[in-house]
């Protein structure tokens, strides 16, 4: 059969060359030697093992490592590899094939990271398979057979699903790896989910934790301007769901331990961005963790302000962490801080709390007194600083406290300039409350804003929306006051006519809030003056008390108000409550000593329009007086701010008489304010204040009307 | 430049297939960062024959930062507020949650799919919230009258409202919460 042919060995070389167009002709001379490389993908990748080096003394002779499994129990070094190094077939064809003599089979592999007894096998698969088809052409079937033992590695993987290889093999199958993936990407076109282009693998970088793919101009522009602001928490996968899980997993301390949403600067580099941005990525990145803990300590040096050394965050250094990969640069870190431990605080050892290095310029200093450090046995005492500061200092001291909401983890305030009152700290990533500083489960923020699954309430209960144009007036953006007001007005329509009453103040004089915050100030600190400094650090730690108060309006005013409509009534009374509680702060101010009648009061609209809380204000007495009811100061206070007239004492009205229910020994009412507030409250309660209104108006200007109807 | 091209892509994919109930126009023609939305209440739902309008503002930097999307047309819902502005809390519209490869489209969906399923425990409007919780009756009938007064004949966009703020940044607190921005 074969002879009608001329030659069967040129026939099965042109068939094969035709299914395998890659293979070639080593030997011109010899055109019956044909090679062929057999790539080695597994269809599952498979974890390769590189055991400990000390494997080296087995005998070189043993072409790659045997098979005998994990014999070693020292450290062993794992990689899950989808390519490995391909299989160089030779098979040459004697002048006797196929009828009398089998092909010839030369295996190897470069690096020979194939055993011996494999080679050994493989090529005398050849004979074997020529026998059973009947001494015929096996060209084809043998390559085919090759092809398919490669796709489990020859059966070389382990129970374990593990390839243990000669370490001495490792950087070059390592490389092939990295090079036939990467090879494999930049064949593929990926569809940008950014830019929403189909893209060229070669143009995309493949996210090395999650493996997203995105286009690199997208990555580095998103990431470059990340950067530039300096929000380190963007600079993280950019697909919509990888957030999402791996958010799950990330604690509000953000533990280095964690799986991790950020992106090591290594990968920033590999991108690329500049060297340059992913040093700033490093520095601020390492700064946020300093600033994160409240426990750093920083160096006295005015001109420096560098941080304390510390073994918890140590400070990247730079390059380091550019040229090395992964993470061995936080381990390089780990060995050089131990070193310098030793040569510097071990000889401090006993009072090593005390003595800090600064990172930066390495002064050495008492952590209590912050003076160039004394020695252990010196005493000394923490040194004062308020003295120190400037008015202007002073000033911005002022107004974080009362404009801002300091994280529950790290403490660094927030102001909020507009949305909701769940904040997510800037810093340190917690999520809490702006109202009352509470830490949120990042998993369900808003139960502290809702009726937990008991019952229960906290003071802040449907109180999301306060404060929702911001903190302060001078944030959020347009005139949100207005609409600030709109949304609080809304469950009362009339109030719509409060607009733009309260929104003149602000568009005519847009600093004038200074003044009035002043003034506001003056009057908060006049009745305080035996103890003026605590006296204001009282006020403004008390925000939350009257949102508390506000709260528990709602159930005083069902309680004491048989005549409420009992569902309905109650948010509406929340509501009048937190307006209520802001009257108060306006009156108080306007009635400080810096007065400036009309001004004062127009401030006092302005504030309105934005301020919910009224917790931080100057003068809300009624609060001081549930909370304190023995205070004299605060006594003094509030009966200053009650000869303000009917007004105002309408305006405190209901968050007094929130008070009341739940502070029934508290003398400090008189008759008539309590019945006045009762009397308030019932109005409140039936929408009628508008007549009372009409009664009232006449010794202040609109302002106050505005906020009647609110209330 | 490229945040033009993409939102050209974006709009094409929205007018041309454009997914269930929601259309898409854009008011200005020169201006693709400004898209007007009518939304169809889905059936079955208390909106089911109201039209809704959406306004849809997209920040210069968009895609990296968020949309902000707000009702045009007052609806009574426990997760948009009350009100002439109609903000939206949207968890994948939060400063903090935006990935730059979410798409309009999904946007869209996710607050056409809040019609069908208000969420009544993340509510910017907590006495609805509570309303559609304990008396669903009472809810669907309120919903459905506001539907009849608001949401009924040629959708209105043109609210009395401002411009805006695109790409609003916050400079020091974090995400403010919920529908973000957007609102004047």
């Amino acid at each position: 059969m074969a002879d009608d042919f001329d030659n069967p060995r040129d026939v099965e070389l042109s068939s094969l060359s035709a299914i395998y167009p890659e293979i070639q002709n080593p030997d011109p001379h010899d055109p019956y030697t044909i090679a062929l490389d057999v790539p080695v993908n597994p269809s599952q990748a498979v974890t390769v093992f590189f055991p400990a080096a000390s494997d080296d003394a087995s005998p070189p002779g043993a072409s790659g490592a045997g098979t005998a499994g994990p014999r070693e129990q020292g450290p062993v070094d794992s990689h899950e590899l989808a390519h490995l190094p391909s299989i160089h077939l030779e098979i040459s064809l004697g002048p006797r094939y196929p009828v009398a003599e089998p092909p010839q089979i030369t295996i190897s592999a470069n690096p020979p990271w194939l055993p011996a007894e494999t080679v050994k096998r493989l090529e005398e698969d050849a004979p074997r398979l020529w026998q059973e088809m009947g001494c015929d052409m096996v060209g084809f079937t043998y390559i085919d057979h090759v092809q398919q033992a490669a796709d489990d590695v020859f059966g070389l993987v382990s129970d374990k699903g593990a390839l243990e290889v000669d370490p001495k093999h490792k950087i070059a199958i390592l490389d092939y790896d990295i090079k036939a993936r990467r090879a494999a990407f930049e064949k593929g076109t990926f569809g940008c989910e950014i830019c929403l282009e189909p893209k060229k693998g070669s143009v995309c970088h493949r996210m090395l934790d999650c493996a997203h793919v995105f286009c690199v101009a997208c990555l580095q522009d998103f990431y470059n301007n990340a950067i530039k602001e300096g929000d380190i928490a963007a600079v993280r996968c950019l697909a919509p769901n990888c957030a999402k899980e791996r958010g799950k997993a990330m604690s509000p301390g953000r533990k280095r331990k964690k799986p991790r949403t950020f992106i090591n600067p290594s990968e920033l580099l590999q991108i690329p961005l500049d060297q340059e941005v992913v040093k700033r990525y490093v520095t601020l990145k390492y700064k946020t963790e300093l600033e994160s803990d409240k426990n750093t300590i920083y160096c006295p040096r005015p001109w420096c302000n560098g941080a304390a050394r510390s073994k918890k965050h140590r400070k990247p250094q730079g390059l380091e962490l550019a040229e090395a990969s992964d993470d061995s640069a936080s381990e390089e870190d780990d060995d050089e801080d131990h070193a310098e431990g030793e040569t510097k605080s071990k000889p401090y050892k006993p009072a090593e709390d005390l003595l800090a290095i600064c990172e930066e310029c390495s002064f050495a200093f008492c952590s209590r007194c912050t003076q160039s450090w004394h020695g252990e046995f010196v005493r000394c005492t923490p040194r004062r600083e308020k003295g120190e500061l400037t008015t202007e200092e002073l000033a911005s001291l002022e107004y974080m406290k009362m404009h801002t909401t300091p994280c529950p983890t790290c403490a660094a305030p927030a102001q909020k300039t507009h949305g909701c009152n769940h904040m997510i700290c800037y810093r340190c990533q917690s999520h809490f409350c702006y109202l009352c500083s509470a830490w949120l489960d990042p998993g369900n923020p808003y139960q502290h804003f809702n009726e937990a699954p008991d019952g229960r309430v906290t003071g802040c209960y449907m109180r999301l929306w306060e404060l929702e144009m911001g903190d302060g007036d001078d944030v959020g953006y347009g005139f949100a006051g207005g609409a600030g007001g709109q949304v609080a007005a809304h469950a009362v329509p009339p109030a719509a006519g409060a607009l733009p009453q309260e929104l003149i103040p602000e568009i005519i004089e847009p600093e004038e809030e200074e003044e009035a915050q002043d003034a506001r100030h003056a009057a908060a600190a006049q009745p305080h003056e035996p103890q003026a400094d605590g006296g204001q650090v009282g006020i403004a730690r008390e925000g939350p008390l009257v949102l508390r108060i506000a709260a528990h309006q709602a159930a005083g005013a069902g309680r004491g108000g048989p005549r409420a409509r009992a569902g309905a009534a109650a948010p509406g009374a929340v509501r009048g409550g937190a307006r209520a509680a802001r009257n108060n702060q306006a009156v108080g101010r306007g009635g400080g000593p810096q007065q400036q009648a009309g001004r004062g009061a127009g401030g006092g609209a302005q504030r309105g329009g934005q301020r919910g809380r009224g917790g931080r204000g100057g003068g809300p007495p009624h609060r001081q007086n549930a909370n304190n009811p023995a205070n004299p100061a605060e006594r003094a206070q509030r009966r200053n701010a009650n000869n303000n007239g009917r007004n105002q004492e309408q305006a405190g009205g209901p968050a007094a008489a929130a008070v009341d229910p739940d502070d029934p020994g508290d003398g400090e009412l008189d008759p008539v304010h309590e019945a006045w507030v009762r009397h308030f409250v019932q109005l409140a309660l039936n929408d009628e204040e508008d007549i009372l209104l009409e009664e009232d108006s006449d010794d202040d200007d609109g302002d106050l009307q505005a906020y009647g109807r609110w209330a | 430049m490229s945040s033009q091209k993409r939102i050209a892509k974006e709009l094409v994919e929205c007018t041309a297939s454009p997914p269930t109930g929601i259309t898409v126009s854009l008011p200005n023609d020169s201006d693709v960062h400004k898209w007007h939305v009518v939304l169809d209440g889905p059936e079955g739902t208390a909106y089911a024959g109201g039209r809704f309008g959406l306004v849809v503002s997209l920040p210069i930097e968009y895609p990296f930062k968020a949309p902000a999307v707000t009702f045009a047309t007052r609806i009574y819902h426990p997760n948009v507020t009350n009100d002439s502005l109609g903000s939206i809390c949207l968890g994948l519209l939060k400063s903090e949650n935006w990935k730059p490869s979410t798409r309009l489209l999904s946007v869209l969906e996710a607050v056409r799919n809040l019609l069908a399923e208000p969420q009544p425990d993340d509510p910017l409007e907590a006495r609805i919230a509570d309303e559609y919780r304990r008396d669903r009756r009472e809810f669907d009938k309120n919903a459905r009258s506001y539907v009849a007064r608001y949401a009924k004949g040629p959708v209105k966009f043109d609210a009395p409202r401002g411009e805006p703020a695109a790409g609003e940044r916050e400079g020091n607190g974090g995400d403010g919460g919920g529908a973000s921005g957007g609102r004047a």
